[in-house]
């Protein structure tokens, strides 16, 4: 079961949305000088479709999108709450922050709005540097994956 | 005669001393042989016998009795040399502390620090002509108090004089600008200056005529309504005026070819170049530190509308050639003032006008005029720094960067004359909860009754000082009210709140959006509103406001810590939440300021919410419809600019280097409270307020 630490309302991980960010435990990517470590131990709360419904019910249609922080133990999980929160409340977006190189082949990606793949790699630096590895991906009208990175570039 | 023994005396400034016995003979000496009045040994022993030395008496006591003693004696004529002998020492002391209050003042880090008296960030240099605003200070607060309490004796008698005094001087109610004769704030109607320039306030210039006359009039109509003003002047019709005589001068669809050429000089600029070169003219002086407003700037402030609020408003105005208001024209140019207020404000740091723009609302939280929705949410994004007030209907305009006043009620109108946007606050007297509230539970008392009799007080006194202001004005002294710039019956007696947030935590509640805590806020913003109505006649309103408190808040800390009450910081709250507390979010922070919380709190408080990064269109557009949808109707996004005190760089965004030469010396601009000002600017207690707060981050 996945299990959350804590949530936070965010502005900059998805453009143009505003995200509740569930910060997922018991992480395995475990990359060198990540910001937070706390995730890497298998504690907190089961994040439950039940779950999902206390955070819609608190903060209703003041949200655009959920955005799911790790859970790469987890891929299958992850992927059935997606589809969960997409049935129940298709106006809100769903985005899921994985640690992995390549997106994971146990979900489907018709379940998400938003992908963002790549570990943490220090010299190369976050999602807003241009030398970054990680990518965030943006899933189109058409339903193709187009990667939209380059916003967090700009000035 | 007494006996003469080891006293201690309390001198003037608290110190010990040994009692001297030679001393009071000496002064006793002294006065005889002023008005030469012979004094042998027998006499002199006779006055001091009189005298009832105690251990650590006061001069002053000593000195009281020796005036006594003397007359006792029958010495009528020594006893009034030495009353005048103590008179003339005691000028010379106030004279002194002057002085010493002088050396500090030049000593100090800023001007905001120095002052001893209200201390404002809005005065960004010290200098000869900031101290000559800041030394009779003093004065005016004494003045202040004897019109005041004079007033309440005659309406309510001493004891309800004696007990202001008392509330007043240990701290459980605050008189806001007590350092300053005139009103407060006020938003003015420009009618009579359109009709009949400046002369009905003492001024000497006719009314505009045309672009360049209404320019150059505008700005010195605004130093003269705000010389007679202690806080702000907003001016919410600029625009539509402005926008009348561009269109006398190039046409009511100057707007559709701003890029026609408007002049024949050689720069041969275009109509586009001579507006923004008005909106220059206009903006840099009145950003200029006045002469008189004590080196201060003129608080001045401006109002944008959507269609629909804009039609509510000024739906039934005629200018005096008889033709209405062009809106296609009007929101042209609120859009290009806009564009071109935040990029001058790259150039050069710019306070006023602070600006506030009126949106309406839909049942379901969305903008009724989409394109002004969406402009503002553009604006935002682009860096711009302003309020947004939303409502379902027009029934507001701000004052001030703070106070919002309610103007339906009213019925105000045109067509019956002027005055439709003319409102604001005549004066504010604020309540410190936390301290009335601990000082109740300490006392086992019910702390809502204890409040109720603190808050009776405050509306006898605000109705004393109506009175005041109303014989001023029968004296003529008040013609912005006489010319109908401003209209007495308009002007709210604001009740201020500091310290709810504090109170809550004493009283052992969660800051966040709960039941209890807002159980905690209506119970007592509700029994203010109960006051407020209750004193309600057809010529005198009251609201309620929480004040941003830029040195109050700071003040009433270290009082209430002195005297030992639980303080939980070193500056109290200007707002619902506490705003160093990081586990609440941005949507946390617009439920806090929402209809629940705000609904009792009719004269406002702009939710200030605080930023680390600016956000896009998109994100400032939802924000928006939360804002709508918890209610929260007075607010704006606040994120650091950057400054750099090196190369003089100005940067939108919060940043710990100069992006231009890498200077780590940088300063920033922020709205600590209302206004956008450098953070040195701010005294040292709010500059390290604004150090704590937290700016919501990104990751």
């Amino acid at each position: 079961m996945l299990k959350y630490v804590n949530t936070g309302i965010v502005f900059q991980e998805i453009p143009d949305e505003v995200t509740l960010a569930i910060n997922i435990s018991n992480c395995p990517c475990h990359c060198p000088g990540c910001h937070s470590h706390y995730l890497w131990e298998d504690q907190g709360v089961p994040l439950s479709p039940e779950a999902i419904d206390d955070f819609v019910e608190k903060y209703g249609s003041n949200l655009t999108c959920i955005a799911f922080m790790g859970g790469d133990n987890e891929p299958r999980s992850v992927d059935h709450l997606a589809e969960y929160i997409h049935e129940e409340y298709p106006q809100l977006r769903v985005a899921w922050y994985s640690g992995r190189t390549v997106i994971s082949a146990l979900i489907n990606k018709d379940n998400f709005d938003y992908i963002k793949i790549g570990p943490y790699i220090k010299h190369l630096g976050p999602l807003k540097k241009p030398t970054t590895n990680q990518r965030l991906y943006h899933r189109t009208d058409e339903g193709d994956f187009e990667d939209i990175t380059a916003r967090f570039w700009k000035k | 005669m007494m006996e003469i023994k080891n006293f201690t005396i309390t001198k003037r400034d608290g110190s010990q001393a040994q009692f001297s016995l030679d001393k009071i003979m000496n002064a006793i000496v002294k006065a005889f042989d002023s008005v030469n009045e012979p004094a042998d040994l027998g006499t002199i022993s006779k006055i001091i016998s009189h005298l009832d030395i105690h251990d650590d008496i006061t001069v002053e006591n000593i000195q009281n009795q020796v005036e006594e003693a003397l007359m006792r004696e029958g010495f009528y004529h020594v006893a009034k040399s030495f009353i005048l002998y103590r008179q003339t020492h005691s000028e010379d002391r106030d004279t002194l502390e002057k002085m010493m209050f002088l050396s500090e003042y030049t000593e100090s880090v800023n001007a905001a620090t120095g002052s001893k008296y209200d201390a404002n960030a809005n005065v960004e240099h010290k200098n000869i002509a900031t101290l000559i605003g800041e030394l009779p200070k003093s004065n005016f607060i004494r003045l202040n108090r004897r019109l005041l309490t004079d007033r309440i004796k005659k309406m309510y008698g001493k004891e309800l004089a004696d007990e202001y005094i008392n509330k007043l001087t240990h701290h459980f109610i605050y008189k806001n600008d007590e350092t300053s004769l005139a009103n407060y704030c006020a938003s003015i109607t420009m009618y009579p200056w359109l009709i009949g320039g400046t002369t009905s306030i003492g001024g000497n210039s006719t009314a505009p005529t045309n672009l360049k006359s209404f320019a150059g009039g505008f700005v010195n109509m605004v130093f003269m309504v705000s010389s007679m003003l202690s806080g702000a002047c907003a001016t919410p019709e600029f625009l539509m005026y402005m926008n009348y005589f561009i269109g006398k001068e190039y046409g009511l669809d100057y707007w559709q070819h701003p890029d026609q050429q408007a002049d024949l000089s050689l720069k041969k600029r275009s109509i586009d170049k001579v507006i923004t070169d008005y909106f220059e003219q206009i903006v840099y002086t009145l950003n200029q530190p006045t002469g008189a407003r004590n080196y201060q700037a003129v608080f001045w402030n401006i109002a944008y509308y959507d269609r629909y609020y804009f039609e509510s408003i000024f739906g039934d105005f005629y200018f005096p050639d008889g033709s209405k208001p062009d809106w296609d024209g009007l929101s042209w140019l609120q859009k290009r003032f806009m564009k071109w207020f935040n990029k001058e404000r790259t150039k050069t740091l710019l306070t006023f006008p602070v600006e506030t723009m009126a949106l309406l609302t839909d049942e379901n939280g969305d903008c009724k005029d989409p394109e002004w929705g969406e402009f503002t949410a553009e604006m935002y994004s682009e860096g711009h720094s302003f309020f947004t007030y939303m409502s379902n209907n027009a029934d507001s305009l701000s004052s001030c960067c703070r106070l919002r006043n309610e103007i339906t009620d009213n019925g105000f109108s045109y067509t019956l004359g002027a005055g439709g946007v003319s409102t604001g606050s005549k004066s504010v007297l604020t309540i410190n909860l936390n301290r009335c509230i601990q000082f109740a539970v300490n006392h086992e008392l019910n702390y809502l009754d204890y409040l109720g009799s603190i808050i009776d007080l405050c509306h006898k006194v605000q109705l004393a000082y109506n009175e005041n202001l109303k014989e001023l004005q029968a004296h003529g002294m008040l013609p912005l009210f006489d010319a109908g710039y401003i209209n007495i019956g308009r002007q709210y007696l604001t009740i201020g709140i500091n310290g709810l947030v504090e109170a809550a935590e004493f009283m052992g509640l969660k800051i966040t959006p709960n039941d209890d805590y807002l159980h905690f806020v209506q119970g007592i913003l509700g029994l203010i509103e109960k006051y407020n109505k209750k004193y309600r006649t057809k010529d005198v309103m009251f609201n309620c406001e929480m004040i941003p408190a830029e040195n109050v808040g700071v003040k009433h800390a270290k009082w209430d810590r002195e005297d030992g009450y639980v303080v939980p910081r070193d500056c109290y709250n200007s707002y619902f939440y506490v705003v160093e507390d990081d586990s609440l979010s941005v949507i946390d922070k617009f439920k806090l300021h929402g209809a629940p919380y705000i609904e009792h709190l009719t004269g406002g408080s702009a939710l200030h919410m605080n930023l680390e990064e600016h956000l896009s269109k998109q994100q400032y557009l939802q924000l928006l419809k939360v804002a709508a949808q918890e209610g929260c109707n007075y607010f704006t996004f606040n994120i650091p600019n950057t400054v750099c005190n090196d190369c003089g760089h100005i940067d939108k965004r919060y940043l710990k280097e100069c992006p231009h030469c890498h200077s780590k010396n940088v300063d920033y601009m922020t709205r600590i409270i209302g206004y956008l000002k450098r953070v040195s600017n701010f005294s040292q207690a709010r500059q390290e307020e604004a150090a704590r707060r937290y700016y919501a981050m990104a990751d």
